[in-house]
């Protein structure tokens, strides 16, 4: 194995559910299809919210169908999501850990940027609202924001390390660099790591509305005409190797991860730095051994507020000079919404989908250009391409930023 | 229901919410000067929307505020514009 492939982590599995629906292949083929995932929102409370859109799991998704009844009671909305999505990944990668005398040296790292808020506002209604006097007696393991990673690690059996990541947008891709250091470090074998959110409750609605920050309209990222972000829900898991353990037992290689890239802002709360998002690419291509002109396609953050695209559009043109007019840049946020700590998750789906298949997908709702987003966006239209190598970006409020580098197996 | 507030009104009201939150003495606010002249950032300017929309008990469009080029002037007119919709309801 050359240095390069020694650091590189095999990704052996995946597992989604999203606006799309159930399933990594339903995502994919969306996004590849160039579809929005975005509708009017479903909430009892829609009526008073000034949130008339989101990009919400599709009303089909029924727990009772997937999770034994028992079970179901220990599982807010995101640990839902997370299991699901984990249950698949596993079911692809082929790995059964108690059989293959694997638990010791697994383990699962699940992000998320708030954890269990759909069972938190059920039951600060019931006391606040309501004025009951006592809650449910399962809530505060069904809020914990590690309660998603707890329940993989119990359904299949991971003895190692198992913890939970919150970076709000990049909480997903700090959790899969963790998980790609502790394989690189030998000190697990195997990880699930990926993201979960489900936090569209009306206090959460109501918060981000006083933000300022919602498109009204539709998700628009790197359009002249795009007027904020479009909330999302959903969960996406993968399963990493080391490449070596990989090929030992000869899984199916959906694509490596080759390196990552983290950086903080120190700056403002929110608004996002150019310095931060270049640093956090530099370092996840130095990371992967990659230079700026191995990188075929960019999945941008993109989130489509005023602040955002600019800014990130002067990141890639820091890091990648003259590279930064040949890249495909899109942001598929404009279709599966803006999913929170699941949104990297979501992204990397995609990521794995133009690289096996070789179709970029595109951004939807891109019809007014911006001199100040002056690069190839791969407007409204899937593109052919071959991709070697890729980048996706996470850049969170906080100013923590989180960027993955991918190449082909 | 309450007098709909006059121009002059509104206007001091809203002064007073940016001074507060600018830190700075109101006399020195005028039509013309734009939120971040004053040293407003933008969460600053989120919080005086929020302050705004508390003290006259209403609520702005979600969009077609400027944050980065919008004045105290303009701040004053949305409230008489959202204030206006209000009585005609």
């Amino acid at each position: 194995m050359t240095g390069a492939d020694a650091r590189a982590i095999a990704v052996t599995g995946m597992g989604a559910i999203s606006a799309f629906g159930e399933g990594a292949g339903v995502l994919w083929q969306g996004l590849r299809e160039g579809r929005s995932g975005i509708r009017p929102l479903r909430h009892e409370r829609a009526a008073d919210l000034r949130v008339r859109i989101a990009a919400q799991v599709p009303d089909g998704f029924d727990p009772a169908a997937h999770f034994p009844e028992r079970l179901l009671s220990l599982l807010d909305r995101t640990a839902q999501f997370a299991l699901f999505a984990a249950n698949e990944a596993v079911a692809q990668s082929g790995l059964d850990f108690r059989a293959g005398g694997l638990t010791a040296r697994s383990g699962v790292i699940v992000g998320t940027g708030v954890g269990g808020e759909t069972t938190h506002d059920e039951q600060n209604r019931r006391l606040y609202g309501e004025k009951a006097s006592r809650v449910h007696p399962l809530t505060i393991i069904r809020v914990m924001a590690n309660a998603p990673a707890s329940m993989i690690s119990m359904a299949h059996g991971l003895r190692g390390p198992a913890f939970a990541v919150s970076s709000a947008c990049a909480s997903t891709n700090h959790a899969i660099a963790q998980a790609m250091l502790l394989i690189r470090a030998g000190v697990a074998d195997v990880m699930l790591a990926g993201g979960a959110e489900a936090c569209l409750s009306f206090g959460v609605l109501r918060a981000w509305e006083a933000m300022r920050v919602l498109a009204d309209d539709s998700c628009r990222p790197f359009s002249a005409n795009r007027r904020g972000l479009v909330l999302g829900e959903g969960a996406g898991m993968f399963v990493l190797e080391s490449l070596a353990h990989a090929r030992a037992r000869g899984a199916g290689i959906l694509g490596l991860l080759a390196g990552a890239g983290m950086s903080a802002d120190a700056g403002d709360i929110v608004l996002p730095d150019v310095a931060g998002g270049t640093a956090a690419m530099s370092l996840a291509l130095a990371d992967a051994g990659l230079a700026p002109a191995d990188i075929d396609y960019i999945n941008a953050h993109g989130t489509g507020t005023p602040a955002n695209d600019p800014t990130e559009t002067r990141a890639i043109h820091q890091v990648f000079g003259a590279h930064a007019q040949r890249l495909a840049v899109s942001s598929t946020k404009s279709m599966h919404g803006h999913a929170l700590g699941a949104s990297g998750a979501l992204e990397l789906v995609a990521v794995l989908g133009a690289m096996r298949e070789g179709v970029v997908p595109p951004t939807i709702n891109l019809d007014q250009p911006d001199p100040a987003c002056d690069l190839d966006y791969v407007p409204n239209q899937a593109r052919d391409l071959r991709v070697r190598a890729a980048l996706s970006n996470s850049f969170a409020f906080g100013g923590l930023n989180a960027v993955l580098a991918v190449r082909a197996a | 229901m309450t007098a709909t507030p006059s121009a002059d009104e509104i206007r001091s009201q809203v002064f007073d919410i940016v001074a507060k939150q600018a830190k700075i003495d109101v006399a020195t606010i005028r039509d013309d000067s734009t939120l971040t002249d004053l040293g407003l950032a933008s969460l600053d300017a989120i919080e005086v929307i929020f302050d705004i929309e508390e003290r006259f008990d209403i609520s702005f469009p979600e969009q077609g505020i400027n944050f980065a080029t919008g004045t105290a002037g303009d701040l004053v007119d949305a409230v008489g514009r959202v204030l206006a919709a209000g009585d005609q309801q």
